[in-house]
């Protein structure tokens, strides 16, 4: 005997109902659907139209299989919606950024040419944000169908918003550009006129004294520009779109031509490591290059961002 | 959404709980599934056959209703009643209504 629509709905919508319930359940199912029919044959409709109509009625089975069972219909609903998302963008805002620097350095110090060191960082930059996202969603996705109530048990208070964020524009900020300049101002003095220990009573410098006058002028000019846009950040009250850009051209001038003296080795003082380690020196000048290289770009990019991102909000 | 669909979701919004009432004080008489679909219909409460089933089974799990397989005829039914649990819920939800039914009444109303 062919199933008839009745027998195919009913085992549709037992699919996925555990075994010991679907005895009970599917019989249940029958019955009501049989009583429907019954009803409408009885008020004159055909057996088969009569039939068609009611399954219609009860729509796609999976779905009133998950109404019996209470099974949520959502990978994560409410309940977990902004715990997931909460998670999901601070380990965004984290992650990739890691993995990027980490795969550039690595790339770079394994002496990878240009093009394999930006195609394999993107790559990874794309995997880790695919990867993050998935993982984190199948989390809550499970957590979603084992129930528990939220993440954080406790209500929430007025306590837990967040902080103003900084604008970057107080006397605290401008009193730590200024500090931080002057220490800045105050190593490269110290390394070219009095330089640094290396036992025997020698003192070497750390920079190459080959930066000296040119060099090391500009860098102080810029320098200089660079505490006259804190005062002038400081004067305003706040970062604005213009300043930011002037602090981007600022990192931009300082940043690029350090990368370039870095990668000509005429940044660090060739002497200062065969100096210290004569065996190995050579190499770690290399390596420390290339750290340095990746630090003065980390920094530039983050300052030129941040500031951006400050006068954004400040807005 | 037009203005009748916006009529549709507050209306079904408004009834959700009702139809919960509605089963707990309809089943002091015993009544299975289809039988029950027709009273509620017939007593102007609008049900789908694909809410009301789960909502049976909801009900019972959570201990506001029993039930029991009847064999006695042809077509076997799993017939509910409301539990003792059942019926203190029922007198909660009716008080509620009440209560929610005579703030309403007591709202300013445009002529």
């Amino acid at each position: 005997m062919n199933a008839t629509l009745t027998d195919r709905y009913v085992d549709a919508a037992m699919r996925s109902v555990p075994e010991k319930q679907r005895d009970d359940l599917s019989a249940e199912l029958r019955a009501s659907i049989d009583d429907q029919i019954d009803a409408r044959v009885d008020a004159g409709e055909r057996h088969e139209a009569a039939e068609r109509a009611v399954l219609t009625e009860l729509g796609d089975p999976d779905k009133l299989a998950a109404g019996y069972l209470e099974r949520p219909l959502w990978l994560v609903g409410p309940r977990y919606y902004l715990d997931w998302w909460r998670l999901l963008k601070l380990l965004w805002a984290i992650v990739p950024a890691c993995a990027a620097f980490g795969v550039a350095l690595g790339q770079t110090l394994a002496g990878a040419p240009l093009g394999a060191i930006i195609g394999s960082t993107i790559g990874v930059v794309v995997s880790v944000i695919v990867h993050v996202a998935f993982w984190v969603t199948i989390v809550f996705v499970i957590l979603e169908r084992t129930g528990h109530e939220t993440m954080d048990q406790s209500a929430w208070t007025p306590d837990r918003l967040p902080e103003p964020k900084a604008s970057g524009a107080k006397l605290s900020d401008l009193v730590a550009t200024l500090v931080f300049l002057a220490i800045g101002a105050g190593f490269v003095l110290w390394d070219h006129f009095i330089g640094w220990p290396v036992g025997d009573g020698r003192m070497t410098s750390f920079l190459d004294p080959g930066l000296w006058p040119w060099w090391i002028t500009g860098l102080f000019v810029l320098m200089a520009a660079e505490a006259a846009l804190a005062v002038t950040v400081y004067a305003r009250g706040r970062w604005t779109t213009g300043l930011a850009y002037l602090n981007l051209v600022l990192d931009v001038a300082i940043a690029l031509p350090a990368l370039w003296l870095i990668s000509q080795g005429l940044f660090l003082n060739p002497e200062l490591l065969p100096t210290v380690d004569p065996d190995d020196g050579a190499q770690v000048t290399g390596i420390l290059n290339v750290i340095l290289g990746f630090v003065f770009a980390g920094i530039a990019v983050w300052d030129s961002i941040d500031a951006f991102l400050k006068a954004h909000r400040a807005r | 959404m037009t203005e009748t669909e916006a009529l549709e979701t507050h209306l079904q919004e408004l009834r959700r709980g009702t139809v919960v009432l509605a089963c707990l004080r309809l089943l002091t008489e015993p009544g299975y599934g289809y039988g029950l679909l027709e009273e509620l219909e017939s007593r102007g409460f609008d049900t789908d056959a694909n809410t009301l089933y789960p909502l049976l089974r909801r009900l019972e799990k959570q201990g506001h209703l029993v039930s029991e397989w009847n064999t006695d005829e042809a077509r076997p039914r799993k017939f509910y009643r409301t539990s003792v649990a059942g019926d203190r819920l029922a007198a909660a939800l009716t008080a509620d209504f009440r209560a929610i039914s005579a703030a309403i009444a007591a709202l300013p109303e445009k002529d």
